[in-house]
């Protein structure tokens, strides 16, 4: 008895406590580890695609940027009736370094950095050059544009003929998969930073190719150049790239302003546009923060809206685009951001016209055509009455009267020398802080003044 | 003598045999006062043989000479008799005063008096009644240590349970729920940041009992899991004897414990006026021209005369009402014993357009094959429907409308169709009159066991458990609600979770020398969970009444997944008594799990206590003074693995561009990922004077946590915010005392009340990498997790009305610069205060008098503060166009005013920066509740054949004591409600109800 107790005891335990270690290992079904992430060119190309969705978030070209920058360069011409504190401070130019809007663009501008670094660190895996060299250029582009937006937002205003060794942002180019690799840089000068984007962008050009669907393709990156060497003062090669891709490439004005926005594909005159759909789980923030409630807009109606002040700057009353604004029950909104699944215009082809005209402008030539077709050109688009002749301030104002809330306010007057208000173009407050959460995580880093 | 002798010699013989064979043994059991006790438990030691007394005390059962009988009762001594030669047995039996009862600890049950652990236990009738739909609810004030809080007063709301303190920052807060020995799924599953109480399924009515493990070596039998305490919840079942009927009813009432001041017509005119004349001269027209904001917000109506002056909180803030009903049946003979019941539930919350529905029913059955096994299966199924309201943070919240102008009409003339075309912000009655939102929860409970009693001293337990949650919400916003861009909005979520558990242990009963008392369980246990979540969104829908995605012109998100989870566990407990006086107890266990990184598998989780009762020594055991007096520590380790299924792999995700898919790095990878391990060393007394009339606990814990799991913030320049690592540690230190005295006990009149207090300090004691400031929380070295980290107001400016901020910048000898400053930006953040409070207590009183009962709890928690993020909206001297509190009244207005209200500006920052302004101590006494009842006498009610019939009152939350002047100290934000280290704020949140309920209760 005492034995087959014993026996029963036994086999009782040992089938009870037998061994299920094996099923201790479960694999995640919604996610693939680094190492198969990387291995094959789809799998990279899928990376690629995903940087362009990193872009087109609301933190950066999806509206963020572009907000910080016609706010924080308004000086009375738009009003921000949100409840949002964050934007609040940038229209009154009183930025705290705890803003989560400031930290999410820094923070959205190295993800995309750092999976462009990715992509970069594993080309080997290309059998086929040309999709080799393809997504090469497109990583290197993207790359270039998100220091390019960092270094004008972060930094003191870029000086031409200076040294510019004022402090920029930190250059990262090796890729973070695993805890070993993160490191605290220290921030590299805006020279560097300036430098380090005009590289990806020749080596982008170089490698691109003229057409690539809605992606970036050459034509993207001269037109980028042409914007980044307008910042820089480098009135000859900003010429230079303007005329490029009004000459070489296969892009043309609409007929009409109205069809150059709010449309659910790209127009004509899209050199680039981030690619919007009802599917995309992030808001448009240009749509939320832009439009009046009935289209999608915050409660604000709309959130950031257009003061009596701006209508001053149309000179023609036929001017269409001095007409491209609707009432909503209280305020007065932009036509352009007001269809919520519309494509967002990155780079319109009337940006190259007004660059080819200032550059020549000021250098006293006239490559591809004078300022003054230029500008009639693009007051014809607009149904307004032409030009005899142009001046600085003609074509600056021209500028602001294509150009108004597409995110271009404050990157003029810092470039331009032009006080915002009352405050000079190079004041402390209106440059982004680096985020308070930077500073607490990384000691080697130093605060911009006045934060 | 021949045949006489020789008959003698049979009938001896027969007679002994017959005493040494099974005989009829008969007697009554009757308590101290001679009284006869109903349905006492009569077990013959070491078997499954047994039987109850009936209603005269009596019992009779089939023994054979030699074996023990053992009586026991709740509330009284468990007495143990030998058969002997005599037939009957009487037996009397003394009042226990909870030292005898048996406790459930994990995989058993142990003796209150021999336990060296630290754990509560709560029966039935503490928490039967509570008119409150969430069972945590029902046990708030009743534990000494244990805090337990509504987020607010949404009826799903989350509650939140902490025993002990917080001891991690990353991981889950939450303590391991276990029902009849299984692990309950607890994970909140609601489609929208506001958690669903996943316990919200569980029925109150079916619990007989509750125990709460606080310190590790009652918990540590669960390792891995025990860090944040164990709450074994045991569901009632039948006993042998008379079948028994129980009916419950109540039906009740709620309001709002409390509701705000807010600004009139006239008083906002007032105040809006002379901000806007502050800003922009008293000659500008944008309130008053034609057409102007007035104009606007009034629909029309004549504001002048003050035409429209609608309260908005009272469209937010309703009455609501709470209906339960239940009915069980029990009974059993003596080898079946059965519980079934069925139960509903409806509350209606005191926020419009928020309530539950909740059907349940449960059946419990225990059976003896034979001698040797026993089986049992208890299932229980719940099926709940909640009708949901928006998050805090969304416009859709009814509480948001405080904010909303008293001038604007609430509804269009028509009285039907709600004014959402001239109100400052979206006017949330919309959401009802165009739109709906339903959580359908359907859950299966069910446990299995199969016990074989191999020896009388070892017997073998396999136990199966199976739990299934499955919750679908369907949400539907029409054309005239905020989805009206995209001509309406719907979305469907639908989660599935299952978790099925599977123990297999055995136990061992043996007694050396009459001295020694040895218990040793060894087992395993495995677990596995999975679950699976579909969610569809769609827009553009043909026609309001048209509300599911079917419907809708264009699918706007989609998508489904899966993901699971297991654990393997090896276990092993000894205790051991000797002479019923020195005892000592270890226990070890050995767990590992899916979620930790391979190098780091499994984790070692060992425990032990000790206790000396020296109230058995010589020197005290005549004494009559002392009745108990016993000494006891603990000691154990136990792990936290409340981290996501794959923490330690480095992980790329889906995603899509230009409806093109694409792969995303969503997690750096660490592999060497670990437990997180909690030692707490627990030291207490248990003492009982004068009889046991005076009883009590008194405790001083160290629980402190290493290797704590943080989402380390690292440089974003790396492309990532953070990365989870063990690093840190914290400490939660405090002190329980107890004190239970019956004071009053006659015949007729009985007067027992209980007292419990504890004190908490919790500090960060190692936090590498620095602080981690998420909003108004910072956790910091040397500090209470979370506490708050703000800029500190300092008032108003006499001389202009501008809002004064102290700089507070540290000096070189470590003292604070307190000189003010009206630039924001000057002043440094200060930490001041904590959302977790530094003492707590609850003390309870129950009065029997005659056939009255009555009985109260009240409960006070002491040191810990709110912040009101909506503050600077609601209460910031008319910074925006939002109605404000009245207290804004005292805005500063000429020079020379002494307040603390800044002068009232338009669109102009004064003051609304997050600050102290905003912040608020909230202590609080509260009389959590109240019951008085009265029970219909027996001899009446007999006549009727019903054993027992009573009639009660009650409350909840009837009276609160507080200084805090926001809505309630227990309304929370719930978009935090799963955030660990974002606790302690409010924004718009609803406070909890003040409930009052009639019921009866009827035993058949």
């Amino acid at each position: 008895m005492r034995k087959l107790t014993y026996y029963t005891i036994l086999s009782l335990l040992t089938l009870s406590l037998g061994s299920c270690d094996d099923n201790l290992n479960i694999e995640p079904e919604q996610n693939l580890s680094p190492d198969v992430a990387t291995s094959n060119p789809s799998n990279i190309r899928n990376i690629v695609n995903n940087i362009y969705g990193e872009a087109r978030d609301n933190d950066s070209y999806g509206g963020g940027i572009a907000m910080a920058a016609d706010l924080l360069g308004d000086d009375g011409k738009i009003s921000w009736n949100g409840t949002y504190t964050q934007p609040a401070e940038y229209e009154e130019k009183a930025i705290i370094s705890d803003n989560v809007y400031v930290e999410d663009i820094w923070m959205n501008a190295y993800e995309i950095n750092n999976q462009a670094n990715i992509v970069l660190a594993n080309l080997d895996v290309f059998e086929d050059a040309d999709q080799r060299d393809l997504t090469e250029g497109e990583a290197k582009f993207l790359r270039a544009l998100a220091y390019f937006d960092l270094v004008r937002l972060y930094a003191k205003p870029y000086e031409a003929g200076q040294t510019n060794s004022q402090l920029a942002v930190p250059i990262v180019l090796e890729p973070v998969l695993d805890a070993t690799t993160v490191s605290k840089p220290p921030r590299n000068t805006a020279e560097e930073v300036y430098i380090q984007v005009l590289n990806d962008l020749s080596d982008a050009y170089n490698l691109l190719p003229e057409s690539n669907d809605v992606y970036a393709d050459k034509y993207t990156a001269r037109a980028l150049q042409a914007r980044v060497y307008l910042q820089m003062g480098d009135y000859i090669n900003a010429r230079d790239a303007a005329n490029e891709v009004i000459g070489d490439s296969p892009f043309t004005l609409t007929s009409d302003f109205a069809s150059a926005f709010n449309n659910d594909g790209n127009s004509t005159e899209d050199i680039f546009a981030w690619q919007v759909t009802s599917q995309d789980v992030s808001i448009n923030s240009f749509n939320e923060f832009w439009a009046g409630q009935d289209f999608g807009g915050r409660p604000g109606n709309p959130d950031i809206s257009i003061n009596e002040e701006h209508f001053a700057i149309y000179d023609d009353p036929n001017d269409e685009r001095g007409m491209f604004f609707y009432d909503t029950a209280r305020l007065i909104a932009t036509t352009k951001w007001q269809s919520q699944f519309a494509n967002i215009p990155f780079i319109r082809l009337s940006e190259m016209y007004l660059i080819r005209a200032e550059s020549n402008f000021r250098l006293d030539t006239e490559i591809g055509a004078t300022p003054k077709d230029d500008i009639n050109r693009l007051r014809d688009r607009a149904k307004a009455d032409t030009f005899d002749s142009v001046d600085l301030d003609t074509i600056l104002m021209e500028r602001q009267r294509e150009l108004s809330f597409e995110g271009i306010a404050l990157f003029d007057a810092k470039r331009l020398k032009r006080n915002v208000g009352d405050i000079p173009y190079n004041a402390n407050r209106l440059v982004l802080p680096v985020p308070l959460r930077e500073m607490d995580a990384n000691t080697n880093l130093e605060q911009n003044p006045g934060y | 003598m021949e045949i006489k002798n020789y008959l003698f010699l049979v009938l001896f013989f027969i007679s002994s045999i017959l005493v040494a064979q099974e005989k009829q043994i008969s007697g009554t059991v009757v308590d101290e006062n001679g009284l006869p006790l109903i349905g006492v438990n009569i077990i013959v030691k070491n078997t499954s043989r047994g039987t109850q007394t009936d209603f005269d005390g009596k019992y009779d059962i089939s023994v054979s000479s030699g074996e023990v009988l053992v009586y026991s009762f709740v509330g009284f001594s468990a007495v143990e008799k030998t058969v002997g030669q005599s037939a009957t047995i009487d037996v009397t039996m003394n009042t226990a005063e909870n030292l005898d009862e048996v406790v459930v600890v994990g995989f058993g049950t142990q003796s209150k008096r021999k336990v060296t652990d630290n754990i509560v236990s709560i029966s039935s009738d503490e928490i039967n009644d509570i008119p409150i739909p969430s069972l945590q609810g029902a046990l708030t004030g009743k534990a000494a240590g244990v805090q337990i809080t509504q987020i607010n007063g949404k009826v799903e709301g989350g509650v939140k349970m902490r025993i002990r303190g917080v001891s991690t920052i990353s991981s889950s807060q939450e303590p391991l729920y276990v029902i009849d020995g299984m692990p309950l799924i607890n994970d909140n599953e609601s489609v929208s940041e506001a958690p669903i109480n996943p316990l919200i399924s569980l029925n109150p009515n079916d619990i007989a009992s509750i125990e709460i493990l606080k310190d590790a070596s009652s918990a540590a039998i669960y390792g891995a899991r025990g860090t944040n305490g164990v709450v074994l919840i045991t569901t009632k079942s039948g006993k042998s004897g008379k079948t028994k009927v129980s009916i419950n009813t109540s039906t009740g009432w709620s309001k709002p414990t409390n509701k705000l001041d807010w600004l009139n017509s006239a008083q906002y005119i007032e105040l809006l006026s002379e901000a806007n004349a502050n800003s922009y001269g008293p000659e500008d027209t944008y309130l008053t021209e034609e057409g102007g904001f007035f104009d606007f917000v009034s629909n029309g109506k004549d504001w002048r005369n003050l035409e429209v002056d609608t309260d908005w909180q009272d469209y937010a803030l309703v009455d609501g009402s709470v209906q339960d009903h239940s009915i069980s049946v029990s009974g059993g003979d003596e080898k079946t014993t059965f519980f079934v019941s069925s139960g509903y539930n409806r509350t209606e919350a005191i926020v419009r357009g928020n309530n539950l529905e909740r059907y349940s029913i449960r059946g419990n059955l225990d059976h003896k094959i034979s001698d040797k096994f026993r089986v049992g299966l208890n299932t229980g199924i719940t099926k709940s429907k909640i009708s949901r309201i928006g998050t805090d943070n969304s416009f859709s919240t009814p509480l948001q409308a405080v904010a909303q102008s008293p001038l604007s009409p609430a509804y269009l003339d028509d009285g039907v169709t709600p004014n959402n075309q001239t109100t400052i912000y979206y006017n949330f009655l919309m959401q009802e009159y165009n739109g709906n939102w339903d959580a359908n929860i359907f859950r299966v409970l069910l446990n299995t066991y199969l016990q074989y009693q191999i020896l009388p001293e070892l017997s073998f337990r396999t136990e199966f458990g199976y739990d299934n949650n499955n919750q679908t919400e369907e949400y539907f916003a029409g054309s005239l609600t905020e989805s009206v861009s995209t001509n309406g909005y719907a979305d469907a979520n639908a989660v599935q979770s299952d978790k099925y558990n599977i123990s297999n242990y055995i136990t061992y009963n043996t007694t050396y020398n009459e001295d020694y008392d040895l218990e040793v369980v060894a087992g395993m246990s495995f677990e596995e969970s999975s679950r699976k979540r579909q969610y569809v969104a769609g827009t553009g829908f043909p026609s309001d009444d048209l509300q599911t995605v079917e419907s809708a012109s264009e699918i706007t998100a989609g998508t489904s997944s899966r993901t699971k989870y297991n654990f393997l566990s090896y276990f092993g407990r000894a205790t051991l008594s000797y002479l019923d006086k020195y005892l000592i107890k270890g226990s070890l266990r050995y767990d590992g799990s899916s979620r930790f990184g391979v190098d780091n598998r499994y984790g070692f989780f060992p425990a032990a206590s000790a206790g000396w009762i020296i109230s058995e020594e010589d020197f005290l055991a005549n004494s009559s003074a002392v009745s108990l007096l016993k000494l006891r520590g603990s000691w154990g380790i136990t792990g936290n693995a409340g981290i996501g299924n794959f923490a330690s792999l480095g992980l790329f995700g889906g995603s899509s561009y230009n409806r093109i898919s694409g792969l995303k790095p969503t997690q750096l990878a660490n592999p060497e990922l670990k437990w997180e391990r909690t030692e707490q060393v627990d030291v207490g007394l248990d003492y009982g004077f004068a009889n046991n009339r005076i009883t009590g606990e008194i405790d001083y814990y160290v629980k402190t946590t290493n290797d704590l799991l943080l989402n380390e913030p690292i440089p974003g320049t790396s492309g990532f915010p953070n990365i989870t690592r063990n690093v840190g540690s914290l400490s939660n230190k405090g002190f329980e005392f107890v004190l239970n005295t019956t004071n009053v006990r006659t015949d007729d009149i009985t007067w027992k009340t209980s007292i419990n207090l504890a004190t908490l300090d919790n500090k960060v004691k190692d936090l590498p990498g620095g602080d981690i400031v998420v909003g108004r929380n910072i956790v910091r070295e040397g500090e209470t997790i979370s506490s708050f980290y703000v800029v500190e107001y300092a008032g108003v400016d006499p001389d202009n009305g501008d809002a004064l901020f102290y700089t507070n910048t540290l000096n070189a000898d470590g003292s604070r610069d307190r000189s003010t400053t009206s630039n924001y930006a000057d002043a440094t953040r200060v930490i001041k205060g904590s959302p977790y409070p530094e003492f707590m207590g609850g003390f309870t009183s129950n009065l029997n008098a005659f056939n009255f009962d009555f009985s109260f709890t009240f409960q006070g928690e002491f040191g810990a503060s709110l912040y009101n993020e909506g503050g600077k909206f609601q209460s910031g001297n008319m910074r925006y166009e939002d109605n404000q509190t009245v207290d804004q009244l005292a805005r500063w207005q000429n020079p020379g005013d002494i307040t603390n209200v800044p002068q009232a500006r338009l669109y102009s920052t004064n003051g609304q920066q997050a600050s102290t302004r905003y912040l608020e101590k909230s202590d609080f006494v509260r009389l959590r509740n109240m019951t008085i009842g009265y029970t219909i006498p027996l001899d009446v009610t007999k006549k009727f054949h019903v054993d027992r019939l009573r009639v009660y009152l009650t409350g909840l939350n009837l009276l609160t004591f507080t200084d805090y002047s926001g809505y309630d100290p227990e309304s929370t934000y719930d978009n935090n409600g799963d955030s660990n280290i974002q606790r302690g704020i409010t924004f718009y949140s609803a406070p909890p109800a003040k409930t009052f309920t009639v019921g009866l209760n009827i035993d058949l």
